[in-house]
């Protein structure tokens, strides 16, 4: 009896409290808190014992499918369960951060009420779906959960629904996702009519004998859904925009989970992408653009989860990068340096899933703190929260690339790669170039963020704390205990490189890998001068925020104050008049055209009906004055008509 | 002796056409009403006329029930022509368009 | 232990006697209760019957036979295949939900209730019958209750509408009925001059029919069924008809009525006239697209829910239409499966308008706002609705329009790209229009103090809808089981051409 047979067990538990929530939480003194905690941390206890069962013994589980549904002799669609390293890392990441978000939500939800429960169910609905997103065994199942977190985002950020802005972002989540679930979508008709399935391995043990082409497109079209999941350029503006949503939705669902499942589609549909070298470097290209460009938004970012928010964007688009750089190198024959790059991806999945998760529930404590998302009344906030300030100090620096905390080792590793395939491609030096300037930007605005945060004169919104007593303590245990761990983890879990044989042992493409020592490694990574670049792009960024935002030798001020800095301040505040083109295209181009539509609809053919029946009703008006009344004529015409037929009968017969 | 069917026929024609005519151009109502009754007797005689020749009585059984449903008929016509006449204080035909559009 | 029960003549006596009954039923409160009754008898024996139904066997079951006007081959000929269970089953459904839905009519309460029985045997009748005259009564007996629905209890343009609906759907039924005839006709000379009405017999022969007659007769069928449905150009009955409807009469229409014209297609015309079909296949299939996305984009630009709603279903019937013409197992299957789960999903959403409309006094999108801070009841029935109807997965829209899309693609290649954009825009549709509706600050247009949600005979109704649409979201194979292996034939028939 092996615990991996209860596996399926792992999404039910949350669910089955979604439903206990949903129907009871209001009967509850707690408003089902317990129960969401009970319900996500069984699902936790199962998941960690599951992926450390599957990691250890490196058994993949797949389980016999059962058939869901007979649509015909020839499809059939199917669900079932399929644990392999990838899906295993995705289950401890998964699952660890939702107990310690719902623990953390126990605290920094209380003040909302009844309404906590509605929250918690919530909660509970997207846990319990992610979970199985991350179990399934076919790109369908896959995809049933993709939508059903992303009906879960959407209800999240619109939590607090009468605010128009909550209401408006939900709104552009849902659709803007939506429409890379529309490619995701085209993908899988793709694959469904050419293998019949959906199921990973039978696709990825077919891929030579199906036809190359379509192949292509689906994997084209299936990173279309990433794109939309994961926030990635050109859609990746509703992700700024869902920090409406409760600080603990952010970390959870648009940080550490969800937005992660576009890079975990794209680890799935790795084999498929690595098909085509076009739709390789495409994917890469994607990622170093997002990344790029949303670093750069970072910069000017005016609230503390903004800054998060493009940063998440930014390090997605690292991950993609990553999963793209290695496809293509695969698609070239470099098996064991794809094989690296998609590991690394994966690995800054993890450890960007555990600092970023931080990162937001410190925001979260901040916020609680202090009251106001704004990070210019900040500042000073060192002082009254030290839990808070030194945990996230710890993640910054991690999230930088300093040597030693997680976030150096998976990004480096991303580098590397991405500058190993300049060899075959020149494109990705420019890819190179974009990710050591984002490494150079995410340093910057991190500790720009810290320092205005925590550091220098307390803020507007820091004084009226103080002076109206302030809170005594930061937050309660609840909230703190979170944040240490999280903490610990963003510095630790680069640690797993060195258990066993080691992450990329574990998590590779096919067991194309080959295992290195502590000793090994360090001396590979530091006699590259890549390392030395990116540590020297880190330590740079850094320093500009010390001197700029806590020393003040440099102003800020002064440089954003006229000619292309400003112009170029306000255009990132504008993000790129993203959001105006999305309105232009969603108002004026679609509703505009369905207004038009409407008139035509009405005019034209609803015309043509009505007109008929005018017509119709105009010609009887004419025909109806041949009835006189008299009746003599319309004898007369009887008989004439009687008299018509009795001679043309005998003009037939005669002409017969 | 038989008649012969052609004399008969000839007989119940004539007195088709004079009802028709007198239905098409008589502009008294009540006279109107006589000529379909010659119409219908020309018809009656032809049923007759047919069953003696064909030697079936079913033409003389459908000529009885002509007939009756003729008397029937007038009788509903002239309780019309009545109370018509009763309002509209004419039997002038052309007077009376009450059906028009 | 039902062999010896002529279930399916007991479906159509209970309605029929019901309506009777309820008619001369004078107190209100009495005719409800005698109404209500009525109708759960059939629900029952549906249910029943959905029990009894031998999945995978191919031919109708439950057939009873009886000649009715022998000398023209008229037969009183009833039985139900995998296609029509599901179909009896949801008609049963929709006409009790909506009898309880109409608990508050009070204006000659017996007679309205007395016509939605009427309605109840008609459509089964539809669903029924296995002989194209038998067929026809019962299509157009369905008209005459709808017309009354609309121009007594309908809105303020009713007798327009009403008159609209009529004219428009009846002439559509007159070249159906010329087309039967002339099948008729022909598969009479095919069979040595004996002349019948009965589908099997007709069915039979129908794959020797000259191919120029096959094209014709198709033509004026699938005219006739494309008008029921409706489809783009012949869809402007449908919106005027359901904006003056009442709200169960809407629920029935869109539920019901629609239905008949998309299973007239897969149980007349396809079987009939395989080569006709396959004549006018690029013509189903471009009016089925033009429907979809027309339908769907037009959903945006409403103001009055209601009317978004009908020409969401304008949307929908298109996807059914699209899944037949691909001439595809999982086409037709899932069009099948569409028409059962856009019966249920549309329910709920007519009488999510009707509750607007009783509530707030208004269905007019840009009036309302907030809702969901007042009626949080009606807020979540409305967006299992919205959502449920945007196809989202585990609610019973989303294996339907996912397999009608693999058998476009099956069948057309690339040209999917245009009927799949309709996803992304009723997405966009819905989700604008419950922002607006239900979310935001309360409105101020309208008066939100004595707002109250939903009552027991409005959530009952809803309640029970979004049960059976999680339910068979999550286990569609409870009818996918009845639909698939009855498709099978079909296939067969048009493969044959």
């Amino acid at each position: 009896m092996s615990i991996l047979e209860y596996a399926w067990l792992i999404p039910v538990l949350p669910l089955l409290a979604f439903v206990i929530v949903g129907f009871l939480g209001g009967k509850m003194k707690d408003n089902g808190a317990i129960v969401a905690v009970i319900g996500v941390g069984g699902a936790m206890v199962l998941a960690l014992w599951t992926a450390f069962e599957v990691l250890t013994t490196g058994v993949v589980y797949k389980p016999e499918s059962m058939e869901w549904v007979v649509l015909s002799s020839d499809y059939s669609m199917e669900m079932g369960v399929y644990i392999d390293s990838v899906a295993a890392m995705m289950l401890i990441v998964v699952s660890f951060i939702a107990f310690l978000v719902v623990v953390y939500s126990t605290a920094y939800m209380h003040d909302q009420g009844k309404r906590q429960r509605r929250y918690f169910t919530e909660i509970c609905l997207f846990v319990g779906v992610m979970l199985g997103l991350v179990l399934a065994n076919n790109f369908l199942q896959m995809f049933i959960f993709w939508e059903l977190v992303g009906l879960c985002s959407y209800l999240l950020i619109g939590f607090w629904f009468e605010r128009p802005a909550a209401a408006r972002a939900a709104k552009k989540a849902f659709l803007v996702t939506r429409v890379g679930d529309v490619m995701l979508m085209i993908g899988l008709f793709l694959l469904f009519t050419e293998f019949h399935s959906l199921n990973y391995e039978l696709i990825w043990g077919n891929l030579t004998t199906a036809d190359q082409t379509t192949l292509a497109f689906a994997g084209f079209f299936l990173f279309g859904g990433a794109i939309g999941k994961s926030a990635q350029f050109p859609l990746h503006d509703w992700l700024p925009d869902a920090m409406e949503g409760p600080t603990t939705v952010s970390a959870l669902i648009h940080a550490a989970t969800m937005v992660n499942a576009g890079v975990y589609l794209t680890a799935r549909a790795f084999p498929i992408i690595a098909t085509s070298a076009d739709v390789s470097l495409f994917v890469a290209a994607i990622g170093g653009i997002t990344a790029f460009i949303a670093a750069t938004m970072a910069l000017c970012a005016p609230k503390i989860k903004g800054v998060l928010a493009y940063s998440t964007v930014s390090q997605l688009g690292y991950m993609i990068l990553a999963l793209g750089t290695g496809a293509f190198l695969w698609n070239q024959g470099h098996h064991e340096a794809g094989s690296l790059a998609f590991g690394a991806g994966l690995f800054h999945l993890m450890n960007h899933a555990f600092f970023k998760g931080q990162l937001f529930l410190g925001a979260g404590s901040v916020i609680h703190y202090v009251g106001t998302e704004e990070l210019s009344k900040m500042g000073g906030l060192g002082k009254y929260m030290k839990v808070t300030s030194i945990t996230m100090l710890i993640s910054c620096i991690s999230i930088a690339g300093i040597p030693f905390f997680s976030g150096f080792w998976s990004k480096d590793e991303i580098l590397a790669m991405t500058f190993e395939a300049t060899d075959v491609n020149l494109w990705f030096l420019l890819l190179w170039i974009m990710g050591v300037a984002t490494a150079f930007m995410t340093a910057f605005y991190m500790f720009r963020m810290w320092f205005m945060a925590f550091k220098g004169e307390p803020g507007e919104g820091t004084k009226h704390v103080i002076e109206h007593g302030g809170h005594h303590h930061e937050a309660p245990i609840a909230m703190l205990l979170p944040l240490v761990i999280l903490a610990a983890l963003a510095f630790g879990s680069w640690l797993s490189l060195f258990i066993g044989d080691g992450f990329y042992s574990v998590i590779n493409v096919e067991g194309e890998f080959h295992a290195l020592s502590i000793i090994e490694r360090l001396e590979e990574v530091f006699s590259s001068p890549l390392t030395w670049v990116s540590i020297a792009m880190a330590g740079g960024g850094i320093a500009l925020a010390y001197y700029t935002f806590n020393k003040r030798r440099i102003s800020a001020e002064n440089v954003v104050s006229k000619g292309f800095p400003k112009a170029m301040r306000q255009l990132l505040l504008d993000r790129y008049k993203f959001p105006v083109a999305y309105d232009k295209i969603g108002y004026v181009g679609v509703y505009g055209f369905s207004l038009l539509l409407d008139k035509f609809d009405r005019y034209v053919i609803d015309g043509i009906v009505n007109g008929i029946s005018k017509f119709l009703i105009k010609a009887g008006g004419v025909v109806r004055k041949s009835q006189t009344g008299f009746v003599q004529n319309y004898t007369t015409l009887l008989l004439l008509g009687v008299s018509l037929i009795i001679v043309l009968l005998y003009v037939v017969g005669a002409l017969r | 002796m038989n008649i012969p069917l052609e004399y008969i026929l000839v007989l119940s024609s004539s007195l088709f056409v004079i009802g028709a005519a007198g239905v098409i151009l008589k502009k008294n109502i009540i006279v109107v009403l006589m000529s379909i009754e010659i119409m219908l007797n020309a018809a009656n005689i032809n049923l007759v006329a047919f069953s003696t020749y064909y030697g079936d009585t079913t033409g003389q059984v459908f000529a009885l029930f002509s007939i009756g449903v003729a008397a029937a008929e007038v009788a509903v016509a002239l309780a019309i022509l009545l109370n018509l006449n009763k309002q509209k204080k004419t039997v002038d035909i052309d007077e009376i368009n009450l059906l028009r559009w | 232990m039902l062999e010896n029960i002529p279930i399916l003549s007991l479906l159509l006596l209970f309605p029929l006697v019901g309506a009777l009954v309820t008619f001369f039923v004078k107190d209100q409160k009495k005719a409800k209760i005698t109404a209500l009754v009525f109708s759960a008898i059939p629900l029952i024996l549906s249910l029943l019957m959905l029990t009894e139904y031998v999945q995978n066997y191919g031919p109708y079951q439950f057939e009873e036979t009886y000649s009715w006007i022998g000398s023209l081959g008229i037969q009183y000929m009833l039985g139900v295949d995998g296609i029509s269970v599901p179909m009896v089953f949801l008609s049963t459904l929709l006409v009790f939900l909506a009898i309880i839905f109409s608990w508050d009519i009070d204006h000659r309460t017996n007679q309205y209730m007395a016509l939605l029985l009427v309605l109840e045997l008609g459509v089964l009748g539809v669903f029924m019958s296995l002989d194209y005259f038998l067929f026809y009564i019962f299509w157009e007996v369905v008209l005459i209750p709808m017309y009354f629905l609309i121009s007594v209890w309908g809105g303020p343009r009713k007798s327009y509408a009403a008159i609209k609906f009529f004219i428009y759907t009846h002439i559509a039924s007159l070249v159906m009925l010329l087309g039967i005839f002339a099948l008729y006709f022909e598969a009479g000379s095919y069979n040595g001059g004996n002349y019948s009405f009965s589908m099997e017999v007709i069915n039979s022969v129908s794959p020797m029919f000259g191919a120029t007659f096959q094209a014709i007769v198709f033509g004026a069928l699938f005219f006739g069924f494309a008008v029921k449905m409706p489809m783009f150009p012949f869809h402007t009955w449908l919106p005027d008809a359901h904006v003056e409807a009442p709200t169960a009469g809407s629920v029935l229409l869109a539920g019901l009525l629609l239905k008949m014209g998309s299973y007239g297609i897969i149980r007349v015309a396809f079987p009939a006239l395989p080569s006709g079909a396959q004549d006018w296949q690029w013509v189903m299939v471009v009016l089925a697209i033009a429907s979809i996305v027309y339908g769907a984009v037009m959903c945006l630009a409403q103001k009055d829910l209601k009317k978004m709603v009908a020409y969401s279903s304008i949307s929908h019937m298109g996807i059914v239409l699209l899944g037949f013409a691909t001439f595809t197992e999982i086409g037709i299957a899932a069009g099948v499966f569409q028409m059962f789960s856009h019966g249920l999903i549309t329910a709920v959403l007519f009488m999510m308008c009707g509750i607007m409309q009783h509530k707030a006094g208004t269905r007019n999108i840009p009036r309302l706002g907030g809702l969901a801070a007042k009626m949080p009841y009606a807020a979540a029935f409305m967006m299992i609705g919205f959502m449920a109807s945007l196809g989202l997965p585990g609610m019973v829209g989303f294996v339907a329009e996912f397999s009608v899309f693999t058998a476009t693609y099956d069948a057309f290649g690339w040209l999917l790209l245009i009927p799949v954009i309709s996803v992304a825009i009723t997405a966009a549709y819905y989700i604008w229009a419950m922002q607006r509706v239900l979310f935001g600050p309360v409105t101020t247009e309208i008066d939100t103090a004595h707002l109250h949600d939903v009552n027991w005979y409005e959530a009952l109704p809803l309640a029970v809808l979004c049960g059976f649409i999680v339910l068979f979201g999550m286990f569609p194979q409870l009818i996918m089981g009845y639909i698939t292996p009855a498709i099978e034939g079909i296939v067969t028939l048009l493969g044959v051409i």
